[in-house]
């Protein structure tokens, strides 16, 4: 493994920024010399946190999910919430967990577009269930946000 | 002097040579950093012993945005000829055989500079009023009068809107890598909240913002650049779009970096005649925002499984779409904050 690894991958973009800009033959090339040290920030500060988000998006949609079952009257809607809830990733791996929370997020957003159609009809579970979503629309925004100067 | 550059030297000689019907030699070429959706390069040509500078933007082999170039040449020649600053047209060219990929021509317009971290805090606010007073005039433009009927797809006042919402709704679904919850909430919500009819048709630029003209020493907008997303639709799009929060990140305070954004929208309207209706605005800025996804998600496609390997692809898509949802988010979320407040016109 690298050793202390997100920092370790930090001094790379570092390094590009204050070594290998002012060396480069033309505005072109320093621009995309930047470009890439503002990526390899990024990947640094994905190197550190990449599996605790995924494992956190995924357990709070597993919790939405649970709710949801006790109102929700789509069968096949429920049907997918419950595998969703079953299942898990094939391994901690980064690739793994992102194939699992992906498949949870595209079920979200069907149970997020029921529980939209839901709400006008005035089924009282809709509204809360509504704002939980949102709730958790707004950690997994913040989850995911990087921080960067560029 | 690198291939590539050697390669465009000897082709753009020979092609300026018999456009111009004088012998034309390329004194020197330089790629232009950004210009996403095209390759751009500054070229001096010698014309006999004259010096003309020009800006040659050639096809890329992939880009931000799936542009064409025919249209995009033809909103910026009428709105030369209307008397809005841009870099006048030369040519267009489609024939393969003499850079390999079609390319157009424009005029250089020199001693500006484009960057908004460059702009000094004394010319901000004249800059600003300028910028949208200018974006007011394109606004108040009749695009078929200027014979832009042609060169753009029809629309109607009434149904602009969700046409560019189906538009990019399309983008999203055929380019993201993954579900994006909150850019299908912004659809479902613009679908639902559908805005009044536009009050005009105009052209609309499609990317006007800071970063897309060229400003002088003192200060001055001398051209408006990047037409490539020019279509007919209604001009509070293109004020949404110049007012979104993504374009003065560090500076929430300042639209575009620029200017106060109550302030922007006055000169917009007393340049353009028009009156911004805040529900119509509000729909506006919902839109822009998804419309900015959905540029971001299909540069993240294109940087994944297209030719290119350009890393403002890479940026586009990891940290715009990253700043664009929670843009999205602060719009639509019940527990938002709005720190984005600017957003409530």
């Amino acid at each position: 493994m690298i050793p202390k690894g997100a920092e370790g991958v930090r001094h790379l973009a570092t390094r590009a920024v204050t070594d290998l800009i002012p060396k480069a033959a033309d505005a072109y090339m320093a621009a995309d010399i930047g470009l890439m040290a503002s990526l390899i920030d990024m990947v640094a500060q994905d190197y550190d946190r990449a599996v605790d988000v995924l494992i956190a998006d995924q357990n709070d949609i597993r919790e939405i999910f649970q709710t949801a079952l006790a109102s929700v009257e789509d069968t096949a809607l429920t049907a997918r919430m419950s595998a969703i809830i079953s299942a898990r990733a094939a391994s901690f791996r980064v690739s793994d967990q992102t194939v699992q929370a992906d498949a949870a997020m595209r079920v979200l957003i069907d149970l997020h577009a029921h529980v939209e159609d839901a709400e006008p009809r005035g089924d009282p579970w809709a509204a809360p269930l509504n704002l939980r979503i949102w709730s958790f629309l707004d950690a997994h925004v913040a989850r995911h946000a990087y921080e960067s100067a560029f | 002097m690198t291939p590539r550059e050697e390669e465009l030297r000897t082709g753009l000689s020979a092609y300026l040579t018999r456009r111009w019907n004088a012998e034309t030699h390329i004194e020197s070429v330089g790629r232009i950093p950004g210009g996403a959706s095209r390759e751009t390069w500054r070229c001096a040509a010698m014309v006999g012993e004259a010096r003309r500078g020009v800006i040659v933007r050639i096809d890329p082999e992939t880009s931000l945005i799936d542009t064409d170039r025919a249209t995009e040449y033809r909103a910026m020649d009428a709105a030369h000829r209307a008397g809005i600053p841009t870099p006048e047209p030369l040519f267009l060219e489609a024939d393969l055989s003499w850079l390999g990929r079609p390319f157009s021509i424009t005029t250089e317009i020199t001693g500006c500079q484009a960057s908004a971290d460059g702009i000094p805090d004394a010319h901000r606010g004249a800059m600003g009023r300028r910028k949208w007073a200018l974006l007011g005039e394109i606004a108040a433009l009749d695009p078929l009068a200027m014979g832009l009927a042609d060169a753009m797809p029809p629309t109607t006042l009434e149904s602009c809107a969700l046409e560019q919402v189906d538009y990019w709704a399309g983008v999203i679904a055929a380019d993201a890598l993954h579900p994006n919850p909150v850019a299908e909430a912004a659809i479902r919500w613009l679908r639902r909240h559908p805005p009044p009819p536009a009050q005009k048709l105009s052209l609309v630029h499609g990317d006007y913002r800071t970063g897309n003209f060229l400003y002088t020493p003192d200060g001055d907008i001398a051209a408006i650049l990047d037409w490539e997303m020019a279509h007919l639709g209604d001009p509070l799009e293109d004020l949404a779009w110049s007012l979104d929060p993504l374009w003065n990140w560090s500076r929430l305070d300042l639209a575009g970096q620029l200017l106060p954004h109550q302030e922007a929208i006055r000169c917009w309207e007393a340049a353009s005649g028009l009156k911004v209706e805040p529900a119509a605005m509000n729909w506006w800025r919902v839109f822009a925002s998804l419309k900015g996804i959905g540029i971001w998600i299909s540069s993240s496609e294109d940087y994944h499984n297209g030719a290119s390997k350009q890393p403002i692809l890479a940026l586009a898509g990891w940290l715009m779409t990253d700043r664009q949802q929670r843009i999205l988010a602060d719009y639509l979320s019940p527990y938002s904050t709005h720190k984005f407040y600017e957003a409530r016109a």
